[in-house]
C-alpha cells in the first residue's frame, strides 16, 4: 500500500510539476561550490554572484505570479525597499550585516503585506499596471526624504567581511549568495510543490472555485506575496552589499528595469517552475553581463566579423538586448523553458507509448501462442 | 460597517464621482471659511484658478488616456508602448520643427522647418503608422496572453527610449515648440492658448470618437470586437484590420496628445519622458476604469483637479503633485477595483 | 429545526428581478428538486446561498444560523458544498490535485485521518465517483462527464452537510447519467442532504422527494414530484398555453 502511494506521488510530481532529477541539481550545486578553486578571475566571480541574486530574485518572482497568478510588475519594489533598509541601518545605527540583512528582509515583508491588501481585489490587466507603479511611488518617497536617503546620490555600503583582500571579499560574496540561492532556492521549491502549492495553483486557476473548496483565498494571496517579497527583499538585501561598487541608488535598485529584469529571466526559464527561473538567470546574467561581449570580441579578434559591428553593439546593446526578448517572446510566450520542457515531455510520452506498445505486442503474441498449443493439444 | 459602505460604493458610480468633486469643494471652502477677510480675497482667486486650470488639466490628460483605453478597450491589450508613442509625437514635432544641432545620430538627417500645423499632421500620420506596425507585428501574435504583450510592449518602449537616446540625446535640449504662442486672459487667470488647445482638442477628440464609435459603420464593429471578439469574427468582422486601426487611432492621439502637453507646458522632449505619461494613463484608467471612454473622461478630469487643487492650495508640497495621481488610484483600488465605470466581472470568469 | 432556511430572498440586477421574495426550507436528509425554465433564477439562487451573491433583501439559514452576509468559503466550512453548472476545474492540477484542493480547507482537513494522508482520502473520492484512472492526468484534458464527476468529487472533499448541486446531468450521455444517479442515492444514504438544480427532468424525478418549481424568480408550485408533473401552472410554463 504504501509503495502504491509513493509510485501515485511520484508520478503525480514528475508528470505535472515538473520535479527535475535531485541528482542533477545536487550535481550542480556541488560543481558551484568547487568552482572557486580553478581560480576564476574577479569579475567572474562577481558574475557568478550577480547571477545567484537574481536567481532567488526571479524565482521568488515566479511564485507569485507563476504559481498564484497574482501579476507583479514592480518586484522591484521588495529589492529595492531591503536594500535601502539595510543600508540606511548600517549608515545610521552602524550595525553589523547580520543584523541589517534581516532588519531589511523583515521590512520588505511588511511592504508585501502592505500592498498585498489593495491587490486582493484586483486582478489580470489592473493588477499589473498597479504593481508597475508601486516602486515608482518607492522613489518619490526616496526622493522626497534626500537627507536622510541622499536622494540622486547613491548610498555606499560596508561589504561583507571588509577586512579580507579583494579577491577574499569577492570570494566571500560569492559562497554567501550562494548559499541564499540554495536555501531560498530549495524553500521556494519546496513551497510551490507543497500542498499550499496546490492551493496556491488553485488559486491561479480558478479563484471562484478554490473560494468554492473552502479555501481563504485572501489569506494564501497575502501569503504568497509575503513569501515572494521575503525573497525577494533578500536577494536586494544581499546584492548591496555586494561587489566593489557595493551601494544603493534608486535607478538600479527600485527600476522598472529590474523588474522587468526579472520578468524576462523567469519567461526565459519557464513561468511557474521556479528551478526554470534559476536557471535561466544563470544564462541571462552570464550572457549579458560577461558573455556577449566576449563572444562578439572573439569573432572579431578572429576576423570573422568586421570591428564596426562592435562599436554598433556598444551603443545599441540595450536595443537588440530588448529587439531579441521581443522577438522570443511573440515566438514563445510560454518562454523558452517552457516550450523546451513540453517538447521533452512530448518525447519522453512517445518514447513510454513506444515501450507500452512492444510490450503489449509481446503479450499478444505470447497469448496467441498459448492458445494455439491449447488448439493444437486438443 | 466598512464592507457595507464599500459595497454602496461599489455600486452606484456617481456616488465617487459626486463625492470627489464635492471632497475638493469641500477642502476648498474650508480653507476659505477658516481665513481672514484679507486672505479671502486670495482664497477667491485660487478656486477660480484651480477651476479654470483644473478643468484644462483634466481635458489634456483626458486627450493622453483615451488612446490607451480605447486600445484595451476594443483588443484587450494593456499598451505600454502608449507612453512612447507620446514621446514619438513630441520628438517627431520637435524634429520637424526646431533647427538643433545633430550630434551623434542614429539616422543623419537635416532638421527640416516646417510649418506647425504640418508637422503637427505629419508627426501624427507616422505616429499611426507606428502603431498599426507595432500592432500587426508585435502585439497581434501574442494577443491573448497578458503577460507577452506586457512584456513585449514595455520592451518596445524601451527601444524607443534607446532610439531617442541615440538619436536626440539624454541632455533636455530638445525644446519642443509652442504650437500657439501667446496667452489670453480668462476670468481674470492669465491663460496661454497652447493650454486651452490641447483642451479644446481633447473635447473634439472625444466628441468626434463618440460619434464615430456610435454612428459609424467601423466604429460599431469595434465596438462589437470590445464587447466579444469571437463572435465578432463569426459576424465577418476583420479584427485584426480593426484592431491595426483602433491602434493607429489611439497612437494619433498619444501623438498629439505628446506634442499638444509638452508644448503647452513649454517642456522639453526627452528619451525617459515616455514613463510619465504612461503612469499617469494608468491611474485615470484604473480610477475610469480601463475601456470605458466615459469614464476615462470622468477619471481625467477627477485627477486634473485633485493635482491643480494641490498645486494652488499646497505649494509647498507641490512636488507631491506625482504622488495626488498614484495616491488616488490606491484609494480607487481599496474600494472600487473596476473603477467608475469598469465592467463588473464578479461572477463571469 | 430545518437544515437550510431560504426567507423572502430578493436580489435584483438592474431592472431585472432574479429572484423575488423566494422561501423555502430544506430539511435533513431529503432530496430536493429545483426545476423551472432558464432564466428563472436558478443559479442566482445558488449563488445566494453559498455566497457568491449578497441578496438585495431576505435570509438564508443554516442550521438556525444566519449566514446571509457571510464570504463563501466560510459558508463552505459551515458545510455547504456546491458544484457548478459550467465547470470549473483547476486545468493545470492533475485530477487528484483538484480534489486535494478542498482537502486543505480548514473543514475539509479537520478530520485526522485525512490531514494524515490527504492523497488517501482524495484517491478514496475519486473511486466513488470513478475516476482513479485518471488521476493523474492533468484536469484540462479530462471530458465533459469526467469534470461533471470531478466537481462532485471536489465538493464531497469539504465534508458538507448539504451539497447543492448546479445542474449535475447536464452534458451526460446516457451510461454516465445512469452512474451519476447511483453515485446521488449513494450518497444519500451516506448522509448528505442534497438540493439539486436540473432540467432532465426524468433524472430529477427519480431522484427528488419534493420539487420546487421557479418562474422569473418566485416559487410558483411545491411538492411530491408525481404532483408537480401534473401541476397544470407548471405545464403552462413548460408547454405554452394551448392557444
Amino acid at each position: 500500500m504504501a509503495t502504491y502511494f509513493r509510485r501515485v506521488y511520484l508520478s503525480f510530481a514528475e508528470h505535472v510539476l515538473d520535479v527535475p532529477p535531485r541528482l542533477l541539481a545536487s550535481m550542480i550545486f556541488l560543481i558551484l561550490l568547487a568552482y572557486p578553486i580553478t581560480k576564476p578571475p574577479l569579475t567572474i566571480l562577481y558574475v557568478l554572484s550577480v547571477a545567484n541574486i537574481m536567481a532567488i530574485f526571479a524565482a521568488s518572482w515566479d511564485l507569485l505570479v507563476g504559481r498564484t497568478g497574482q501579476m507583479n510588475l514592480g518586484h522591484a519594489l521588495f529589492f529595492g525597499t531591503a536594500a535601502y533598509a539595510t543600508a540606511l541601518f548600517c549608515k545610521f545605527f552602524n550595525l553589523q550585516l547580520w543584523v541589517t540583512i534581516p532588519l531589511g528582509a523583515l521590512i520588505g515583508v511588511s511592504v508585501a503585506l502592505i500592498i498585498g491588501f489593495p491587490c486582493l481585489r484586483v486582478k489580470g490587466p489592473y493588477l499589473a499596471l498597479v504593481t508597475l507603479t508601486f516602486p515608482l511611488i518607492l522613489i518619490s518617497v526616496v526622493k522626497y526624504f534626500r537627507e536622510i536617503t541622499g536622494g540622486e546620490e547613491p548610498i555606499i555600503n560596508p561589504r561583507f567581511f571588509p577586512g579580507l583582500p579583494m579577491y577574499g571579499k569577492q570570494l566571500a560574496d560569492y559562497y554567501l549568495t550562494l548559499a541564499l540561492l540554495f536555501v531560498s532556492g530549495v524553500i521556494l521549491y519546496k513551497i510551490a510543490n507543497s500542498r499550499m502549492g496546490i492551493v496556491m495553483v488553485s488559486i491561479l486557476d480558478n479563484e471562484l472555485a478554490s473560494k468554492a473548496c473552502g479555501i481563504n483565498v485572501t489569506k494564501y494571496k497575502l501569503l504568497a506575496f509575503a513569501i515572494s517579497g521575503l525573497f525577494g527583499s533578500l536577494a536586494g538585501a544581499f546584492m548591496t552589499h555586494m561587489g566593489s561598487g557595493a551601494s544603493v541608488n534608486y535607478n538600479t535598485y527600485l527600476g522598472v528595469a529590474l523588474s522587468f529584469q526579472a520578468i524576462i529571466i523567469a519567461i526565459f526559464g519557464g513561468v511557474g517552475t521556479i528551478y526554470g527561473p534559476i536557471a535561466a538567470a544563470y544564462i541571462l546574467v552570464i550572457l549579458d553581463m560577461y558573455g556577449l561581449g566576449k563572444i562578439f570580441g572573439w569573432f572579431a579578434s578572429n576576423n570573422l566579423i568586421p570591428a564596426s559591428i562592435i562599436q554598433i553593439e556598444s551603443s545599441m546593446h540595450w536595443i537588440m538586448y530588448t529587439l531579441v526578448i521581443i522577438i522570443l517572446i511573440i515566438k514563445w510566450p510560454r518562454g523558452i523553458g517552457r516550450f523546451t520542457t513540453d517538447k521533452l515531455k512530448d518525447l519522453q510520452e512517445a518514447r513510454e507509448l513506444e515501450e507500452r506498445g512492444k510490450h503489449i505486442w509481446k503479450t499478444y503474441k505470447r497469448k496467441k501462442e498459448e492458445s494455439e498449443h491449447a488448439s493444437t493439444r486438443s | 460597517m466598512t464592507q457595507r459602505i464599500r459595497k454602496k460604493l461599489a455600486t452606484r458610480p456617481v456616488i465617487i464621482l459626486i463625492v470627489a468633486i464635492v471632497a475638493i469643494l469641500a477642502a476648498a471652502s474650508t480653507w476659505w471659511y477658516y481665513s481672514t477677510p484679507a486672505d479671502r480675497a486670495l482664497a477667491l482667486t485660487k478656486i477660480r484658478s484651480i477651476t479654470i486650470f483644473g478643468l484644462l488639466a483634466g481635458g489634456a490628460y483626458a486627450l493622453l488616456a483615451l488612446g490607451f483605453t480605447l486600445i484595451y478597450g476594443v483588443s484587450e491589450v494593456v499598451n505600454m508602448a502608449h507612453g512612447a508613442l507620446y514621446m514619438l509625437g513630441a520628438y517627431v514635432f520637435f524634429a520637424l520643427t526646431v533647427s538643433f544641432a545633430p550630434g551623434e545620430m542614429l539616422v543623419r538627417f537635416e532638421p527640416v522647418l516646417l510649418d506647425l500645423r504640418l508637422a503637427l499632421i505629419l508627426a501624427v500620420i507616422l505616429a499611426a503608422i507606428m502603431g498599426a506596425i507595432i500592432y500587426r507585428l508585435v502585439i497581434h501574435p501574442i494577443m491573448g496572453d497578458l503577460l507577452a504583450t506586457l512584456v513585449a510592449t514595455i520592451g518596445i518602449g524601451i527601444i524607443f527610449q534607446e532610439i531617442m537616446l541615440i538619436q536626440f540625446g539624454a541632455h533636455g535640449t530638445r525644446r519642443v515648440a509652442a504650437f500657439v504662442p501667446g496667452s489670453i486672459t480668462i476670468l481674470g487667470e492669465s491663460v496661454e492658448w497652447n493650454t486651452i488647445l490641447s483642451f479644446a482638442l481633447s473635447l473634439v477628440f472625444f466628441i468626434g470618437l463618440w460619434i464615430f464609435l456610435s454612428k459609424a459603420k467601423i466604429g460599431k464593429a469595434m465596438r462589437a470586437i470590445a464587447q466579444d471578439r469571437e463572435v465578432a469574427m463569426l459576424m465577418g468582422i476583420n479584427t485584426e484590420r480593426l484592431c491595426m486601426l483602433t491602434m493607429a487611432i489611439a497612437a494619433s492621439l498619444a501623438a498629439v496628445a505628446g506634442i499638444m502637453i509638452t508644448s503647452a507646458r513649454h517642456a522639453y522632449a526627452y528619451p525617459y519622458m515616455w514613463y510619465a505619461p504612461l503612469y499617469m494613463s494608468f491611474a485615470i484608467v484604473i480610477l475610469g476604469g480601463l475601456g470605458s471612454i466615459k469614464g476615462t473622461f470622468m477619471g481625467a478630469f477627477i485627477i486634473g483637479y485633485a493635482e491643480i487643487a494641490v498645486t494652488f492650495m499646497a505649494p509647498e508640497v507641490v512636488f507631491l503633485k506625482d504622488a495626488v495621481a498614484l495616491g488616488i488610484m490606491v484609494l480607487v483600488l481599496l474600494i472600487r477595483p473596476k473603477g467608475i465605470f469598469g465592467k463588473r466581472i464578479e461572477m463571469e470568469e | 429545526m430545518h437544515l437550510l432556511e431560504v426567507e423572502n430572498l430578493t436580489k435584483r440586477f438592474g431592472g431585472l428581478t432574479a429572484v423575488d421574495n423566494l422561501s423555502f426550507t430544506v430539511d435533513e436528509g431529503e432530496i430536493i428538486g429545483i426545476i423551472g425554465p432558464n432564466g428563472a433564477g436558478k443559479t442566482t439562487l445558488f449563488n445566494l446561498i453559498t455566497g457568491f451573491l449578497k441578496p438585495d433583501s431576505g435570509t438564508v439559514k443554516f442550521k438556525g444560523e444566519d449566514i446571509t452576509r457571510l464570504e463563501p468559503y466560510r459558508i463552505v466550512n459551515k458545510g455547504i458544498a456546491r458544484t457548478f453548472q459550467v465547470v470549473r476545474p483547476f486545468h493545470h492540477l492533475p485530477t487528484i490535485a483538484n480534489v486535494m484542493v478542498s482537502l486543505e480547507s480548514p473543514r475539509g482537513s479537520r478530520k485526522i485521518e485525512w490531514v494524515k494522508s490527504p492523497e488517501r482520502k482524495a484517491l478514496e473520492l475519486l473511486e466513488d465517483v470513478g475516476l482513479t484512472d485518471m488521476m493523474l492526468e492533468p484536469a484540462e484534458i479530462l471530458s465533459h462527464g469526467d469534470l461533471k464527476r470531478l466537481e462532485i468529487a471536489r465538493a464531497l472533499a469539504t465534508d458538507p452537510e448539504l451539497l447543492l448541486l448546479d445542474e449535475p446531468f447536464a452534458g451526460l450521455n446516457p451510461i454516465e447519467t445512469d452512474f451519476l444517479t447511483k453515485s446521488v442515492r449513494t450518497m444519500h444514504m451516506d448522509g448528505h442532504t442534497m438540493v439539486m438544480v436540473e432540467h432532465k427532468l426524468h433524472a430529477l424525478m427519480k431522484l427528488a422527494k419534493r420539487v420546487i418549481v421557479l418562474h422569473y424568480g418566485a416559487k410558483i408550485a411545491e411538492g411530491k414530484p408525481e404532483e408537480i408533473a401534473k401541476n397544470k401552472k407548471v405545464i403552462e410554463i413548460y408547454m405554452g398555453r394551448k392557444a
